[in-house]
């Protein structure tokens, strides 16, 4: 009871249905994780015991999705983690700005305008001279609690 | 006049070089510029004939490290040059390395000499074969004076240390890599073996035989030390020599090799190395005195230093030991077949030193608490191994007899109980000598006590062993027990040991086990009793005091419980030990059967648990752990064991006559446990357990591991016990809670994945087909409606996300594999009718999932596990809608993930795309693999009236459309890259025929891969892709000569339409082949294989392989390199009778013509 009390406030502080509970011995690898109010990748989970007759306890080590930033969390496995809702949109690039900001075609038809562009140069460089070239570009958009970032980019048309 | 010119001209030269390497190691030394002063070195190493300016530096230099490397480079050039240095120049750079050796006996640098001597041996192995005796003899005279001591003792030290080296080398493991072929090296070790060893041998034991006794005599003498501790090293160094040619024969060993146990490997902490050198060393090691000179030396010495502490780890003390050790491994024919005599007599020799040592036990142990060194009781305890390993327990204990009024067994108990003592004082955690000794010792346990039959155990054993046995084991016991309770609290250190200790104990405590078998009629009460006291113990401080000690105690106790009474699968069912077989004939009743009673407490102590407050106070998680583990092993060996079934049925005359057979004590306890008796009851009580750990130890993963990985699947395996698993009323309550309450979907999905599958097997216990087939439908009707109904919504998109969904998809993916990877022939059918419904599933949520890395890996995963299992047994019609779908897949996958890059700031995860990238590339090859599987095994219906699907057809189109997803960047993951090459080189070598007809694009692709893969590193890759290479051309080769295209217009040269490639494919592989193997790098083991490859590509394209020839011998400047190029390329196409059919006798003749030719070529063609 006091676990869902507890996830409830969460809920409330992060805005509607942003994370879900889930048995801390259930999520694995890969998986998502809050830890510190933060969405986060899990790359790690090791377990160990509370005492040798003690319960299990899970040894998280996650990324975190927008900041890339290593966070631990250790907790009973048999409690409930917050899992974050992790949500993606594919748009359509449809021009890039000298400072760096894309403007993106939704699915209604509409612009999307307030992202950036990831700042790695290569990356960047790859970006712009796909785009000029005329390809047809995808880009993925990542969104959890509340922030927003690309995720990935995909070519789909003709050179 | 000109002549002094030259001289002055060389002289400046030779000068100007030395500085020149002087100052590179001196740069390297200070740590400036340290490549370029590599490259310096290097660059004299590499210039052709450089051995003037070596031998000058070595000579002149003021420099150690110049010296050195002058040494290094000398040996490097001499071994690429030796083919074409002509015989005194090679036995001139022998004696001149053995000279300087001997000339600088003295020189404080010993790392040169070390270097010099061993470029002599090396360049001495390097000629071995093509030295005449004679010459031999000249080298080893002046080693074999030295070595007498007429020249000093500093001589006669680097001397023996020169055979050190020398021996080092011809031994295949320890020798420097010289680019040689292996029957070259087998050679010389043959060589060596036979003729010289005995000879080095006896000349250092004379050496040694003169210097010690001057050791003992006189009072100074540090040389002496030296030169003597050299020569009980070389000693010891032949004495660990591989004999292999002339202990000659495995077939007439006599009895004291008979108890040599090959398979006591398996338990070994500790090395011992048998010695078996064979009767021709029976003189010089035996019958000279040889070993007893051997203690005396060493109680001599020590006698000698004994006010010394510190004297017994000095080196010449430790070489001593060390020898001694290896004679008491001799064994085989070096003993006459004399009855084991004057092995025994040696034994005990060796013994009455040995004894010194070790006895009497509680006073060496109290003299190493108290300080002195435990070097000399370890070895002791190593010199009983070794005898252990080479007698049978009987002679063993009969060793000591003539000594002392007791067997050396029981010298061996009482050391082996005073270490134990020892240990129990000490901390759990501190790694000492007695932990050391008490392994070494359980060694020797092992050794005596396992044969290579294994139906002899006891027979052999004295009745003082059986007491020593139990008197071991109580104290082994009692040290488990009190290690237990000590190690209660202090759990964060351990805290990953602890999860590993289950298996990482197994191995000491399958000795004990060993040795509680040893004496079961005294240890299985024991263990009983100490068992029932804890539970007693445990009951009655129920909430009183803290059980958490007598849980541990309890934990240990069932895995030795375990350990003693049951022996472990590895994939068989186990038998019940022998050792349990054979006593205990004297009980009638079942019930009082001490081995009944044992397991009868366990499992009464096991179904406690069910009871939610006991569970509570008494069963920890990792109580219940052992007693889930305990409960898999010995049901696999007690429960309802098919024997007995097989002994009932006859009983009751149902099955056959043969089945008679004597079951003495096992009779009695399978039939206490077997379905007529108490097994039914034992069966559900499992069952209720298991269901408690699954249900009521939330988030305990490892416990929950073990229930579904270990006990569930040890019940399913056996189909005795699914017949009554199916029947009971737990079970079916099991799979109803699977199917349809929540708590289960809390499990790992891993687990989920075990349990779907223990399901599905327990059909195995249906009798009738259909019944099995529709029990399959109802355990799997659950996941495939989810799934179904899931991909129906109209809201899936945005739902899809929500993590609730994603664990459930994940966990009903996670079923569907395990249910897919259990598949029968008997019930193939529901699982094919599972599959297809979820077909149109599984590509909606490949689309959905696209971005969910986890998901998508599972749903590859699934597909490949469940055509893994259907494909050999489908029809016609199904084969082409699975081989349809999975093309839909391939198709669907791509184009989802085709020219997809992840834009993350974080490298970890960046990263951790590219492996889940990797992962889901290997599985779709795995797919592709598990189509091919078709064309091998069909056990389908044929009818010939349905169209077939040509499988090989459909793998290149699907490697058509994967190739272009794997990226060089991903190729360096190293199973993918393995994945790939095999799977390719599969098709090329099986249909060959196919890449002919494949279009210009794809067939492009899959030689360019076949080229990288040439270059490869790893040489699993590229040997695949040469076999590749030569079924392409062999096909080719094949089809042309009868006149047809083969592989078509693409393979011939010049003909190709786009006109990059100047040639056919096949005539630039036979460039690029010829290339490597005379210019790169690469293991020598390839050359094999690329002799297959490289033939039928000379057969395909002869005359530009004459072009190619004729173009390699114009390019060598050197008149004498090019008639050798020429004479090897004439001998590689014509020797050994080779002809132009491609058989398998000609192939094997070019193998060899290869061989010779890169011997003969490549060290030169490298060089220029």
């Amino acid at each position: 009871m006091s676990d869902e009390e507890h996830h409830f406030e969460s809920k409330a502080d992060a805005g509607a249905s942003k994370t879900y509970p889930q048995q801390a011995g259930t999520i694995r690898k890969n998986g998502y994780i809050v830890i510190k109010g933060r969405p986060c990748k899990v790359v790690e989970v090791s377990t160990s015991k509370t005492g040798k007759h003690g319960h299990a306890k899970c040894h998280f080590v996650a990324i975190d999705i927008f900041n890339g930033k290593k966070l631990e969390d250790i907790v009973p496995s048999s409690h409930n983690c917050d899992v974050p809702h992790v949500n993606r949109t594919d748009y359509q690039l449809i021009d890039i700005s000298e400072d760096g900001f894309v403007s993106l075609l939704t699915e209604t038809g509409g612009t999307k305008d307030d992202l950036r562009l990831p700042t790695d140069e290569a990356l960047l460089a790859q970006i712009k001279d796909g785009f000029a070239e005329g390809k047809d570009l995808v880009v993925s958009v990542m969104s959890s609690m509340g922030e927003e970032q690309f995720c990935a980019l995909k070519d789909i048309g003709p050179k | 006049m000109e002549g002094q010119q030259y001289q002055g001209e060389l002289l400046a030269y030779l000068q100007s070089t030395m500085r020149a390497i002087e100052a590179a190691c001196t740069s390297i030394q200070m740590h400036t510029n340290p490549a370029a002063a590599e490259a310096t070195i290097l660059s004299l190493s590499r210039s052709p004939q450089p051995y003037k300016a070596c031998k000058f530096i070595m000579e002149n230099s003021q420099l150690a490290n110049a010296r050195f490397q002058a040494a290094g480079a000398l040996r490097d050039a001499a071994i690429r040059e030796w083919s074409f240095l002509s015989s005194d120049d090679r036995n001139n750079l022998i004696n001149f390395c053995l000279n300087f050796v001997f000339q600088h006996a003295g020189s404080p640098e010993g790392y040169v000499q070390a270097k010099v001597s061993s470029v002599a041996a090396q360049l001495l192995k390097r000629g071995w074969l093509e030295f005449s005796v004679s010459e031999k003899e000249r080298f080893f005279y002046q080693v074999n004076q030295a070595i007498l001591g007429s020249h000093g003792l500093q001589v006669q030290f680097v001397s023996i240390n020169f055979l050190e080296s020398l021996v080092s080398e011809f031994s295949p493991t320890t020798s420097s890599a010289m680019g040689l072929p292996r029957e070259f090296i087998e050679q010389c070790r043959k060589s060596i073996e036979l003729d010289y060893l005995k000879v080095f041998y006896c000349w250092t034991r004379d050496a040694a035989l003169g210097v010690a006794a001057r050791i003992i005599e006189s009072d100074s003498g540090t040389d002496e030390v030296k030169v003597c501790t050299a020569a009980l090293r070389f000693m010891l160094q032949i004495m660990t020599w591989e004999f292999r040619y002339s202990s000659n024969s495995v077939k007439n060993i006599n009895i004291f090799s008979d108890a040599i146990r090959p398979d006591n490997t398996l338990l070994n902490r500790t090395e011992c190395i048998v010695v078996q050198p064979g009767p021709a060393w029976r003189e010089v090691l035996l019958s000279s005195g040889h070993a007893i000179w051997l203690v005396k030396l060493y109680s001599a010495l020590r006698q000698k230093f004994s006010r010394d502490g510190f004297w017994i780890d000095c080196p010449i003390a430790v070489a001593a030991r060390k020898v001694i050790l290896q004679f008491c491994s001799l064994a085989g024919t070096v003993f006459p077949s004399d009855g084991g005599r004057l092995h025994e007599h040696h034994l005990l020799q060796l013994l009455s030193g040995v004894i010194k040592w070790i006895d009497p036990p509680d006073a060496v142990s109290k003299e190493i608490e108290s300080g002195k060194s435990s070097s000399e009781l370890l070895d002791g305890c190593r010199a009983l191994y070794a005898m252990a390993t080479v007698t049978t327990p009987s002679t063993f204990d009969k060793l000591l007899k003539s000594m002392r009024p007791y067997g050396t067994l029981m010298l061996f108990s009482n050391l082996m109980c005073e270490v134990l003592k020892v240990l129990m004082t000490k901390e759990s955690d501190e790694e000492t000598w007695s932990w050391e000794a008490r392994d070494i010792l359980l060694d020797t346990w092992t050794a005596i006590l396992t044969t290579s039959s294994g139906s002899s155990e006891n027979a052999t054993l004295p009745p003082e062993g059986v007491h020593a046995a139990a008197s071991v084991f109580l104290l082994i016991v009692e040290s488990e027990l009190k290690g237990a309770c000590a190690s209660v609290f202090n759990d964060d250190s351990a805290s990953d040991y602890l999860h590993a200790s289950i298996s990482a104990m197994d191995e000491r405590l399958a000795s004990y086990a060993l040795i509680a078998r040893a004496a079961t009629d005294v240890t299985v009460p024991l263990l009983t009793s100490l068992f029932n006291d804890r539970l007693s113990r445990l009951h009655q401080g129920r909430g009183i005091v803290d059980p958490t000690e007598t849980m541990e105690e309890l934990y240990s106790l069932l895995l030795l419980i375990g350990h003693v009474i049951a022996d472990e699968g590895e994939g068989e069912t186990p038998l019940v030990p022998n050792a349990i077989q054979r006593h205990f004939l004297d009980y009638v009743e079942a019930e009082k059967h001490p081995v009944v009673v044992l397991s009868s407490s366990v499992i009464r102590f096991a179904e406690q648990s069910l009871d939610p407050e006991a569970r509570s106070s008494i069963f920890s998680p990792r109580l219940m752990e052992a007693i889930i583990w305990f409960l898999a092993r010995w049901a696999l060996s007690y429960l309802m064991s098919p024997e007995e079934y097989k002994e009932a049925n006859h009983d009751s005359g149902l099955g056959s006559t043969n089945q008679i057979q004597s079951y003495g004590s096992k009779g009695i306890i399978l039939k206490f446990f077997s379905e007529y008796g108490n097994g039914k009851t034992v069966l559900d009580i499992i069952v209720r357990v298991c269901a408690t750990t699954l249900l009521s130890y939330p988030g305990e993963n490892f416990l929950q591991g073990l229930t579904c990985c270990q006990l569930l699947h040890a019940l399913v395996r056996q189909k005795n016990i699914c017949v009554h698993l199916v029947e009971l009323e737990s079970w079916r309550d099991l799979g109803h809670t699977f199917a349809n309450e929540k708590i289960l979907f809390m499990l790992n999905a891993s687990h989920q994945k075990s349990l779907a599958q223990t399901f599905i097997l327990s059909t195995a216990g249906v009798k009738n087909s259909d019944t099995a087939n529709q029990y399959v439908r109802n355990v799997t009707s659950h996941m495939t409606t989810y799934l179904a109904e899931l991909c129906d919504k109209r809201d899936l998109r945005s739902i899809a996300e929500q993590p609730d969904i994603i664990l459930l998809v994940t966990c009903l993916l996670e079923r569907l594999r395990g249910a897919a990877g259990a598949c029968e022939p008997r019930i193939q059918k529901s699982l094919y009718e599972m599959g297809l419904s979820v077909l149109k599933a599984i590509l909606v949520l490949l689309e959905i999932y696209k971005h969910e890395s986890a998901v998508v890996y599972l749903l590859l995963k699934f597909v490949v596990d469940w055509v893994d299992g259907q494909i050999t047994h489908l029809e016609a019609q199904e084969t082409s809608i699975v081989v349809d779908f999975c093309m839909r897949l391939l198709q669907l996958y791509s184009s989802l993930n085709i020219g997809k890059i992840s834009l993350s700031t974080s490298s970890a995860l960046l990263s951790d795309a590219e492996t889940d990238k990797c992962k889901d590339l290997r599985a779709l090859l795995q797919l592709l693999s598990g189509l091919c599987s078709k064309d091998l095994v069909d056990f389908s219906s044929d009818s010939s009236d349905t169209p077939t699907t040509n499988i090989s057809q459909v793998v290149f189109y699907g490697l058509h459309i994967v190739t272009p997803l794997i990226s060089l960047e991903l190729l360096k993951y190293p199973k993918l890259c393995h994945d790939y090459f095999s799977l390719l080189s599969h098709m090329l070598e099986v249909y060959p025929e196919m890449v002919g007809q494949l279009n210009g694009e794809a067939f492009t692709r899959v030689l360019q891969t076949l080229d990288f893969g040439l270059h490869h590193q790893d040489v699993d890759v590229v040997s695949m892709c040469l076999r590749a290479l030569k079924a392409l051309a062999s096909y080719h080769y094949k089809e042309t000569t009868c006149g047809r295209p083969g592989l078509g217009s693409q393979a011939s040269s010049g003909s190709h339409p786009t006109g990059e490639l100047k040639g056919g494919i096949l005539s630039q592989f036979l460039r690029s082949l010829l290339h490597l193997l005379l210019f790169e790098n690469y293991s020598s083991d390839l050359v094999g294989v690329a002799a297959d490859a490289l033939f039928p590509l000379i057969l395909c394209e002869q005359g530009l392989y004459q072009t190619l020839g004729n173009e390699l011998i114009q390019g060598q400047v050197n008149p004498n390199f090019r008639s050798r190029l020429s004479n090897a390329f004439y001998a590689l196409t014509s020797a050994n009778q080779l002809s132009s059919t491609l058989d398998r006798i000609n192939c094997q003749r070019f193998r060899k013509n290869l061989t010779a030719f890169l011997i003969e070529v490549r060290g030169f063609m490298r060089t220029m």
